[in-house]
């Protein structure tokens, strides 16, 4: 679909456009965010949007990788624990090793780097299915993430500068309060969209996804592409976690604890295929927005928090029979 | 005019020897049917061919140039296109897409893998390409493959190994999974194929399809080739019997007598 739609007549492509994935996960997002408006009049104050905003970037940035691994046709569970790891790694080496806040930073990222490269080699070159490889680097990581750090948080960098501005400063938009980080995810966003649909590197990812011997067979690099997508998703989660950490001023070892799943849930309800070859960075925006809505509104509206994810599994559930149900009729069309 | 020629090409996996001595030739403009059962060593045979891995011993001739092949894309800039069995389209993709996939035409050439795609160029060229190759008609190039049924989705991998100018052009069990109708489809295209001046490897495990668009057979078995016939000169229960290693002659006598 990410393939044929900004190549036909505008009649076809309305069509197109309205029995996608995405299109559906849009409308289902309106639908949501109407009954949660209607149901409590505080969900569209500023506070309550600027505080979805503040969050949602942090795993967006992730999705947005992971969109593009999966389309490729493969996933990565280790992105919660490199959440977790990368900040701790920094305020360490700040807080210990005297370390310039720059440097740590850039330490921080190449660490991100090795381990997406380790995910993605193992995957490629040996051959082990991503779930087992990322499952085993996910304890590695929270492992490593809580041994460095004997458990204790570790208060992050407060002090205004740079880097603080960069990753995790602030600004007023009339009584709305938005973090750079959305500076970040929109940017992010514009460039996998740009990458994804019109770039050649795009066309690889989606022939990898779809049929990778195809696409080997037409001498497209598919495992150096798959490699370099794992270190991507690696890294834009390590960056997320530093920005999250800036932002709340602490680095706990825990932090991201269960956010593979949640980006996984964002990417799929968005409308991208688990299963490779059609992904779109639209859908995962999208999806993005419905799960922090859902986790937000279903608060809001009552819902006794112990209760919640019980709702957050149901929606996501309907989202994906749904989009079953719209690729079947699609096949028969 | 010779355009490929293999010299004593081998191949061993392990102690496993699948291509044993390989050498034969194919001339512009021909069809050749390689044969052979299962293990015989055909699949062996054209992936050293065609770039996915490199034979261990022997040479390999293009246009009476040695030339060296170590990926598929060596084969494919020498001129040699394969399409594989069921894997050659990636299904989520549109049709011109797959025509183009790992040749995209880009903008900013400069940009690398980063490089957008020339939607127009894509577009027209994948239009032009399907009216050369006769099947414009009913087929869309913003179509996805995934909508196409076996004998179109063997049309456009066999059309886009025309449109490279491909010399050579290796199709691996075309007619797999294909009904009638669509078989013959492919048939009659790999003829247009040749008439266009091509020349065509064709494997398969239907020898009726061989007598159809053959000009030569070679058969191959426990990696070695066993006979090298031209149609003309052979018949159906001669070929079965050199495939099967089996003596067919009395068989082959008691037919006659009836």
């Amino acid at each position: 679909m990410i393939a044929a739609e900004d190549e036909m007549p505008v009649g076809k492509r309305r069509s197109s456009l309205i029995r996608s994935p995405q299109f559906s996960s849009l409308v289902i997002l309106i639908v949501l965010l109407a009954i949660f408006a209607i149901a409590d009049a505080n969900f569209l104050s500023p506070l309550n949007i600027s505080n979805m905003m503040a969050f949602l970037p942090e795993l967006g940035i992730i999705a947005l990788g992971m969109t593009l691994l999966l389309t490729a046709g493969e996933f990565d569970l280790s992105v919660g624990a490199v959440f977790g790891l990368a900040p701790v790694v920094v305020m360490l080496l700040v807080q210990n090793g005297g370390v310039d806040i720059g440097f740590a930073l850039l330490a921080g990222l190449l660490l991100c780097v090795a381990i997406g490269a380790i995910n993605g080699l193992i995957v490629t070159k040996i051959g082990i299915s991503s779930f087992l490889v990322t499952l085993s680097m996910l304890l590695v990581v929270r492992g490593a993430a809580l041994y460095i750090t004997q458990g204790f948080p570790l208060k992050s960098w407060d002090q205004p500068g740079f880097f603080v501005t960069l990753l995790a400063g602030s600004f007023n938009v009339g009584s709305f309060r938005f973090y750079t980080s959305l500076w970040w995810f929109i940017g992010l966003s514009l460039l996998a969209i740009y990458v994804l649909r019109y770039a050649k590197l795009g066309n690889w990812i989606s022939a990898i996804g779809s049929n990778r011997n195809a696409a080997v067979a037409r001498g497209v690099p598919a495992d150096a592409v798959k490699v370099w997508l794992f270190i991507l998703t690696s890294v834009l989660a390590g960056l997320a976690g530093m920005i999250s950490a800036f932002r709340i001023s602490a680095a706990s070892p825990v932090a991201g604890t269960g956010y593979e799943l949640e980006v996984i849930a964002m990417v799929v309800v968005g409308g991208t295929a688990l299963t490779g070859g059609r992904g779109t960075i639209l859908g995962t925006i999208v999806g993005a927005l419905m799960l922090r809505a859902i986790r937000n509104g279903i608060v809001l509206i009552g819902v006794p928090g112990l209760a919640y994810n019980i709702f957050v599994g149901l929606i996501i559930l309907a989202m994906l029979i749904l989009h079953a149900l719209l690729q079947k009729n699609a096949a028969r069309g | 005019m010779e355009v490929l020629r293999l010299q004593n090409l081998q191949k061993s996996f392990g102690s496993v020897r699948a291509l044993k001595n390989a050498s034969f030739a194919l001339k512009e403009g021909e069809v050749v049917a390689l044969l052979g059962d299962n293990g015989a060593g055909k699949s062996t045979l054209i992936k050293a061919i065609s770039g996915v891995f490199p034979a261990d011993r022997g040479d390999i001739y293009v246009r009476g140039e040695k030339v060296s092949i170590r990926s598929t894309r060596d084969a494919m800039d020498l001129g040699i296109e394969t399409i594989h069995q069921d894997t050659s389209l990636a299904p989520d993709l549109s049709i011109a897409r797959n025509l183009f996939l790992g040749r995209e035409p880009v903008k900013l050439k400069w940009l690398g893998v980063f490089a957008p795609l020339d939607f127009a160029k894509l577009r027209d060229a994948a239009s032009a390409l399907l009216k050369r190759v006769g099947i414009s008609k009913k087929l869309d190039a913003d179509a996805l493959v995934l909508t196409l049924s076996g004998g179109e989705r063997q049309s456009i991998a066999i059309s886009r190994a025309m449109q490279f100018a491909a010399k050579v052009i290796i199709l691996d069990e075309p007619t797999n999974n294909l009904g009638v109708e669509e078989t013959h489809g492919v048939l009659r295209f790999v003829k247009e194929v040749r008439d266009a001046g091509h020349s065509v490897l064709l494997i398969t495990h239907n020898i009726h399809h061989v007598f159809q668009v053959a000009d030569r057979i070679i058969v191959m078995r426990r990696g070695e080739i066993v006979a090298e016939q031209t149609v003309a000169d052979t018949d159906l229960l001669t070929v079965e019997s050199i495939i099967t290693g089996a003596d067919m002659s009395a068989l082959l006598k008691e037919t006659r007598a009836k």
